[in-house]
């Protein structure tokens, strides 16, 4: 039988179906439901007809030696399956069940036929026509073709008319392949799709995940009817292009709405017949083009459609050329990578045939793989469309797949309608209605009144109980009206009233709160001052608020010279009894001023009205009353602080200052707690860490504490439960918003990650919109608005910026609404989720950054006048930090990375950095990012490369960087911008270029091409990074070593991080079990001698520094024993988070799932975030298709690991320990072990002394560059002391 | 109502938004951006002149003068 190679479009689906080949998914199917007078002898024959003239139908498939082959089997050919259901229960439910079971069974295509056909019978006159055919065999347009080739052969014997002529034979599609492969067209259509495709961006998703195919898809079916079409084909019309163009603008609009990208790229599937003489052969031919979409929202209408439908027409004309080789063109293979997201599949011809005296309805089943989502739409678009989304199961819930379906034909619906894109909304009617009112229904009445009164009366409940505490004095309320009311009347005398202001730059004191109390009493606003901010800042803010007067100490009176200021000594102590007038609700309480992105300090004005609601809010939501003890310690310039003065006063509560500079003291601040009883208290997130990281804290118990200022995450939440016996809430505010607009119960229980910032408060509103102001659904990232009573009047004498920041409501008229410039989305349940700041945080490669703090860490150094920090992506998939800098003279790159290095951790440090005389700004004043010119990675090397391995190693440095030109001899791979994920692709690249992998080691080791060249000539025992001793790094070789040592998985790399941090030689010790030839060591002890060996290699005798994590730490104190054993010093026995062997001996041992799953953590994913890959070859085939180091190792080595895994913890389990006569340091990973026995003191008995440094990460996260930011300080510092 | 050659032509014209001039007898259609829809359309409106015509001949092969060759073989054999 005549051989056919597969043809381009075939040999995708082939790997594919290799790589998985339990997968079903390309079984493509659909039934035909026939109701009427069926003559099944003639419909028989009609069908044997079809399959006689369908050679692809009999297709069998071989593999050989130059890869896989077909061959057409006419003992394949398939029969018409017949099955009677009529005496079934349930028919229809019978026959479903039939061709499900059909449909999921996996094929074996070099055995089983492609093809299976049943009729089944459900009622005399009703049958289902079920066709299932392999997606090898046959595309969308070929399932046209041969079903509806039956319907017309039946109908022609019906009627007695003659049909069209029979398919042409299978062998010219091959052939017509064959000559599209050597043709020029095919040079032409690879040059269109080149240009076509320069600087293509990430494609985007709808939904973070893995976007690789699962064994199944979801699908969500309805029909678009009436006047949708209507308008379909009118606006079709209108703008000259085809209704099918139209959609696909539309949907890809749709998508674009969920990327958060401005231009996405959608996949249009191509029949890649026409014209060709394969046009009529079923078999498959099915293309994917890519789409790129730029979304311009004012475009006009027609004009968008029309760049599109032009788009689709040039795409169309160059569509032979395949989208795998596209991949393959641009590297775009494996893992996250590809070429488009969603599909948009419109079926114009996917109509149900006409069958002679018969009513025809198609159903189809399955249309292949499902990556991500696929919009398809089949029918005429005359009475209906029949509109499906099918998505990944891995990706999208049943109900996010119906919630797509239903709103995207709304979508439709409207952009129809619509003048440009601008007058879209995302959100559905349903969602915008939820999301705008239905969860901001917050009225609730509350009393008209000032702060000043319900102070006022709040004083005068129980005017002998305590109202303040301030290091150990008390002041009854009684006390502190007098005190207030007296400094009122003086205030008064000095002309405070009515939206006059009086600032208060006074320490934490009782006097602070009578200076603040007594201003409110007086009518005016209070502004609070801090002191030890810059001079040029008090100065400016006083020019600016210009205060009746300065409430100051004699120390500090100095800052306010020329001004009026009321020193403490001065005032008044006993009230004249003069009347002192109450302020109104729309008066202003306070001016608090905030940095302006732009550095002018801005006065946020609140009126009495706005803090009074936030602060009844409080009292009712809570449950506040005068047994409460709060605590005050939050800087008065902070408006958290204004909760915390004056909720207990109106609850009669008492108010218990903080002394100044307590607020950064642990010690202090827990000692306050206990002695004073409180009840209640604040925190910012990174102080509530601070606190929590410090040991006194365990065992507080604490009625409320409230966190604000920063994002609360998750960890805070749990290390805070583990430690406190409390109420944790989660608040959030803009000063603009009076504190706090929304609250969230972060509480026990929350599983929530990330906590959110949950619901509004009482009479408020928060919106989501997008950057057209309307509505986003759940989980769409959008601009963060505020509304209700509580916003700001605005900014103190500055209309121009209270107008920019402040908007008329679009969605309540006559009301404002206020632009956070925040980021956030609504969960599913409706609580708010908060983003970061709009234009300020970013991800790279899933680690999120905030590029403040890197531009915060640059100012630090002093060698910098102005700096602006981008995330840039000048290749597409490929996003690099980048500092532009207004350099001092001092400046030079080298110092400012080293100063970089030693205050954030390196993976914030930037890739490179651009000095500039000044940095562009817009019309306002900001940073404009579009101006800032791209850096060049520049290879400055001077030397060309020569010879032929450092020529070829030029071209794969230059294609694996993105340089112009190939890389120079002295060119080192790291300073032009490769890290080690680039460097897994340059050794790949190596590998296939050479025929060899240098191993990643090996590029560690030998950055530079020339000594990369040499390494490679010298063809030495190749380093492929599973050697038994590596060495990850050689800084400053005058310091004596570190020697690390694998944890189960065998492999070291894993210490990386560390050993670039820790400034001295660093060598990893590997498990022999990674080396299928090796024998295994008889015991753990056996093993540890053998190591001791190896080291020794390196380093001759001691002093000797060792460290491991999990296992390897157990590994390396039997290592420590061995040396002090044989008289050798050891100056550092690092353990991380391991425990002894002991603990582990009565513990099942892990069977080879368990190993598998270890690999992933090994590989840096969390297993529990992967229920689903339980086998062997799941596991290996998620890892293949990762980014990690790891997925990329050669199958043996991958055997390696698991057997190393198995093997460490037999030996561990057999282990006693000696013990080791010096100190052994354990660093316990702090949020991990709650509720076991592992504690750090179980070494006790195995060491001289036992040192426990304890950091805030989990056990799996201890070579994680956070934990790495905080272990290597303490370790150098360990090393340096050990030293001397 | 016959479809004439100039018909043709003209429809085609029509619908990829050319001058009727500009469609050679013997370029390929494709590459002029006449797609499946298209091409569909075209075989309603020449059916609804009354030439009955399958889609498959005219995917088969892209030019004026083939689909002239074809429609006339049609209009000869009714």
């Amino acid at each position: 039988m005549t051989r056919f190679p597969l043809t381009e479009a075939q040999s995708g689906l082939w790997y594919f179906q290799k790589m998985e080949p339990e997968n079903p998914i390309l079984n493509t199917g659909q039934f035909l439901e026939i109701v009427g007078p069926l003559d099944v002898d003639v419909f028989r024959a009609a069908f044997d007809r079809m399959v006689e003239e369908t050679e692809a139908l009999t297709l069998r498939f071989a593999e050989e030696a130059g890869g896989p082959v077909q061959y057409l089997d006419p003992a394949m050919r398939p029969t018409l399956g017949y099955a009677d259901l009529r005496s079934e229960a349930t028919p229809e439910a019978a026959a479903i069940a039939a061709m499900r079971r059909d449909t999921d069974t996996p094929l074996d295509l070099t055995r089983d036929p492609v093809a299976a056909f049943t009729l089944f019978r459900l009622s005399d006159e009703r049958y289902f026509w079920y066709e299932r055919v392999h997606h090898l065999a046959i595309d969308g347009y070929g399932w046209v073709l041969i079903t509806n080739r039956v319907a017309e052969l039946y109908s022609a014997a019906i009627n007695g008319t003659n049909p069209a002529p029979a398919f042409p034979p299978f062998e010219q599609a091959v052939s017509e392949n064959a000559e599209y492969l050597s043709s020029e067209r095919r040079a032409a259509d690879r040059a269109y799709w080149h240009d076509y495709l320069a600087n293509l961006p990430e494609p985007g998703s709808m939904s973070a995940g893995r976007p690789v195919s699962g064994h199944s898809f979801r699908r969500h079916s309805r029909f678009l009817r009436g006047p949708i079409l209507d308008k379909l084909r009118a606006v079709a019309q209108t703008a000259k292009v085809t209704w099918p163009d139209v959609l696909t603008a539309l949907v890809s609009a749709y998508c674009q709405r969920f990327t958060g990208t401005s231009e996405v790229v959608v996949g249009v599937p191509h029949m890649g017949r026409l014209g060709s003489k394969a046009a009529r052969v079923p078999c498959t031919l099915m293309n994917v083009l890519p789409l790129r979409v730029k979304i311009d929202d004012r475009q006009p209408m027609p004009e968008f459609l029309g760049a599109v439908a032009k788009d689709l027409i040039k795409a169309r004309r160059h569509g032979r050329y395949r989208s795998e080789q596209m991949r393959r063109d641009f590297g775009l293979i494996g893992g996250a990578r590809r070429l488009f997201g969603a599909m948009v599949n419109v079926q114009p011809f996917d109509v149900a045939p006409k069958m002679a005296g018969l009513d025809v309805t198609l159903h189809i089943l399955g249309a292949g793989a499902v990556d991500d989502i696929t919009f398809t739409f089949r029918g005429d678009a005359n009475h209906e469309l029949l509109f499906e989304t099918d998505t990944n199961p891995n990706l999208y819930s049943e109900e996010a797949t119906r919630a797509h379906g239903e709103r995207l034909e709304e979508f439709l619906l409207h952009a129809l309608d619509a003048a440009t894109l601008s007058e879209v909304a995302t959100a559905s009617a349903a969602e915008a209605q939820r999301f705008l009112f239905d969860l901001n229904t917050t009225e609730h009445p509350v009393r008209d009144v000032t702060l000043t009164q319900l102070i006022v009366e709040g004083m005068r409940w129980a005017p002998d109980a305590p109202a303040l505490r301030f290091e150990g004095e008390t002041m009854s309320y009684r006390e502190l009206d007098a005190r207030t009311a007296a400094l009122a009347e003086k205030l008064k005398e000095m002309g405070a009233g009515t939206d006059k202001i009086v600032a208060v730059a006074l320490p934490r004191s009782f006097e602070l709160v009578i200076a603040l109390v007594a201003t409110l009493r007086a009518g005016a606003a209070y502004l609070p001052l801090d002191t030890e901010h810059p001079r040029d800042r008090i100065a400016r803010i006083m020019q600016s608020a210009k205060p009746i007067c300065v409430l100051a100490t004699a120390e500090t009176s100095e800052l306010f010279e020329g001004d009026p200021v009321l020193l403490t000594c001065d005032w008044p102590k006993i009230p004249s009894g003069a009347d002192l007038a109450m302020p109104a609700p729309g008066d202003m309480a306070y001016v608090i001023y905030t940095s302006g992105s732009t550095g002018e300090p801005k006065g946020v004005v609140i009126e009495h009205r706005a803090i009074v609601n936030r602060l009844e809010w409080m009292r009712t939501h809570y449950g506040f009353g005068s047994h409460d003890r709060i605590l005050q310690k939050t800087p008065a310039t902070f408006d958290v602080s204004v909760w915390e003065f004056f909720l207990p006063l109106m609850c009669g509560a008492a108010l218990v200052v903080a002394a100044p500079g307590a607020h950064r003291d642990p010690a202090a601040i827990a000692k306050l707690i206990r002695d004073e009883a409180i009840t209640t208290l604040h925190f910012v997130p990174s102080m509530l860490s601070a606190f929590l990281a410090w040991p006194g804290v365990a065992g507080l118990k604490v009625a409320r504490v409230f966190c604000s200022g920063e994002e609360l995450t998750a960890d805070h939440r749990d290390r805070f439960h583990k430690a406190i016996d409390g109420e944790l809430h989660n608040l959030y505010g803009p000063t603009e918003a009076a504190v706090d607009v929304s609250y969230w119960p972060a509480s026990k229980d929350d599983r929530s990650m990330p906590v959110p910032i949950g619901l509004p408060v009482w009479n408020t509103r928060l919106y989501v919109l997008d950057a057209n102001m309307k509505p986003v659904p759940a989980d769409v990232v959008g601009d963060l608005w505020l509304g209700g009573v509580q916003l700001a009047r605005g900014y103190l004498g500055r209309p121009d910026l209270t107008e920019d920041r402040f908007l008329p409501d679009p969605f309540r008229p006559g009301e404002r609404i206020y632009r956070t410039g925040d980021v956030a989305r609504f969960r599913q349940d409706g609580a708010v989720v908060f983003l970061g700041r709009s234009d300020h945080q970013v991800k790279i490669r899933g680690l999120r950054i905030e590029l403040g703090e890197i531009e915060a860490a640059i100012m630090s150094s002093g060698l910098a006048r102005q700096t602006g920090v981008i995330a840039r992506e000048d290749r597409p998939g490929d996003k690099r930090i980048v500092a532009y800098i207004v350099p001092t003279e001092t400046y030079s790159e080298d110092a400012m990375q080293r100063h970089l290095a030693a205050t954030v951790p390196d993976y914030m440090i930037p890739a490179a950095f651009v000095t500039l005389d000044e940095l562009p700004v817009t019309s306002n004043g900001k940073l404009n990012r579009a101006a800032l010119p791209a850096p060049s990675f520049a290879d400055t090397g001077v030397r060309q490369a020569t010879g032929p391995t450092e020529t070829l190693l030029a071209r794969l440095f230059a294609e694996v960087l993105g340089l112009p030109e190939p890389a120079s001899a002295d060119a080192d791979f790291f300073a032009l911008g490769g890290d080690s994920l680039l460097a897994v692709n340059l050794t790949l690249r190596i590998q296939e270029a050479f025929g060899r992998d240098p191993g990643l080691g090996a590029i560690f080791e030998h950055p530079t091409l020339s000594s990369l060249a040499a390494l490679l000539d010298a063809d030495a025992q190749s380093d492929d990074g599973l050697g038994n001793l590596i060495r990850l790094s050689n800084e400053t070789p005058d310091k004596t070593p570190l020697f690390v040592i694998h944890p189960a998985g065998g492999i070291s790399w894993c210490y990386r991080g560390l050993a670039r941090a820790i400034g001295r030689p660093v060598y990893g010790l590997q498990s022999p079990a990674l080396d299928p030839a090796k024998s295994l060591p008889e015991s753990l002890d056996a093993l540890a001698a053998s190591y001791v060996e190896a080291i020794r290699a390196v380093q001759a005798e001691g002093p000797y520094n060792l460290l491991g994590w999990s296992v390897g730490g157990i590994i390396a104190h039997a290592m420590a024993t061995k040396l002090r054993e044989a008289g050798d010093k050891v100056d550092l026995l690092a353990l991380l988070d391991a425990y002894p062997a002991e603990c582990w001996r009565a513990e099942p041992e892990p069977d080879e799932k368990a190993a598998l799953r270890a690999l992933l953590a090994i590989a840096g994913y969390d297993p529990e975030g992967y229920p689903e890959l339980e086998t062997r070859e799941d596991i290996l085939t998620f890892l293949r298709e990762g980014d990690s180091p790891i997925g990329n190792l050669p199958a043996a080595a991958l055997d390696g690991v698991v057997r190393s895994v198995l093997d460490t913890n037999r030996l561990v389990r057999g282990h006693y320990h000696g013990r080791f006569d010096g100190v052994l340091t354990h660093i316990r990973a702090g949020n991990d072990h709650q509720g076991t026995n592992l504690v750090s003191e179980l070494w006790n008995e195995h060491a001289a002394a036992l040192r426990v440094i304890e950091v805030p990460f989990k056990h799996s996260q201890l070579t994680s560059p956070e934990a790495t930011a905080m272990i290597v300080p303490a370790l150098k510092n360990l090393l340096e002391t050990e030293r001397r | 109502m016959a479809v004439t050659l100039e018909k043709m032509r003209a429809d085609i014209a029509e619908m990829i938004g050319e001058e009727p001039e500009a469609i050679g007898i013997d370029d390929n259609l494709m590459d002029l951006g006449l797609d499946s829809m298209r091409l569909m359309n075209l075989i309603l409106m020449w059916q609804e002149a009354g030439v009955d015509l399958e889609f498959g001949e005219f995917a088969e092969h892209f030019t004026l003068g083939a689909w002239w060759d074809a429609v006339q073989k049609r209009q000869a054999s009714k």
